[in-house]
């Protein structure tokens, strides 16, 4: 992918986590809405169903209940938080690293024994979200 | 390379590639040598149809774009459960647009 794409497409992601978490922290707050198509039509919960109430968790300084609720929450609230501070540094110093990042991370997780493990963890994952009934 | 096997090639694979890139990758294989042949048909290419279907059934959880080669968007479409849903919609319109430019990319780098 192009470098300036990902920056818009990040960016556009960023924005759009941020203000549903603000959504979903005041307008939405205890209606129970969810945007999830697979949620929707099946009744079950999907992989990363959870992970708002997670991070909003997380961004409330309570980590443990985050984990509690779904562990990916975690790694979207880190994400959350690093890569805006990222994008600026790239601008400021005209660098090219988030693509390379990006890049190298795509490389180690198309390699056979990370994807076969990050598979399994995930289907554990869902399977304790349908446990937990997110 | 012979003209005769760049038309067969392209028949058969013609459903890989957008239209206006048929023509640069005609020219290309025909400037191509021999040994190219090879790796040609040994190419991943993957097909618009099929990640379309994946992506209507599936595209929630970013397997299209897993199938497709873009493991990074694929991670980032599975832990916003489709980009609130909302990218999961937008990719039933582009995925096979973007199936071909992907395909198109690989033929690039057999190129080279």
């Amino acid at each position: 992918m192009q470098a300036n794409r990902l920056y818009i497409l990040v960016t556009a992601l960023l924005l759009l986590g941020y203000s549903w978490l603000f959504l979903f922290g005041t307008a939405l707050q205890n209606t129970g809405f969810t945007p999830c198509l697979f949620k929707n039509c099946t009744g079950l919960a999907c992989p990363s169903c959870g992970t708002t109430r997670s991070v909003s968790q997380v961004f409330k300084g309570n980590i443990i209940s985050g984990i509690l609720i779904n562990p990916l929450g975690l790694v979207v609230a880190a994400v959350m938080i690093i890569l805006p501070f990222w994008i600026i540094y790239d601008i400021a110093f005209k660098k090219n690293s988030l693509p390379q990042a990006y890049k190298a991370t795509e490389k180690i997780i198309n390699t056979k024994p990370s994807a076969i493990l990050l598979i399994l963890l995930l289907a554990a994952n869902w399977a304790w979200n349908i446990y937990k009934g997110l | 390379m012979d003209s005769q096997k760049v038309d067969m090639f392209l028949m058969v694979n013609a459903k890989f590639f957008s239209p206006q890139h048929i023509n640069y990758v005609r020219e290309k294989l025909l400037a191509a040598d021999d040994s190219k042949w090879f790796m040609m048909q040994a190419a991943d290419l993957k097909d618009p149809t099929t990640s379309l279907v994946v992506s209507l059934l599936a595209g929630g959880f970013g397997i299209d774009r897993f199938i497709i080669g873009d493991t990074g968007l694929g991670v980032a479409k599975l832990l916003t459960c489709g980009g609130l849903g909302i990218w999961a919609i937008v990719d039933w319109f582009i995925i096979s647009d973007a199936t071909r430019q992907k395909n198109m990319e690989k033929m690039q780098m057999i190129f080279g």
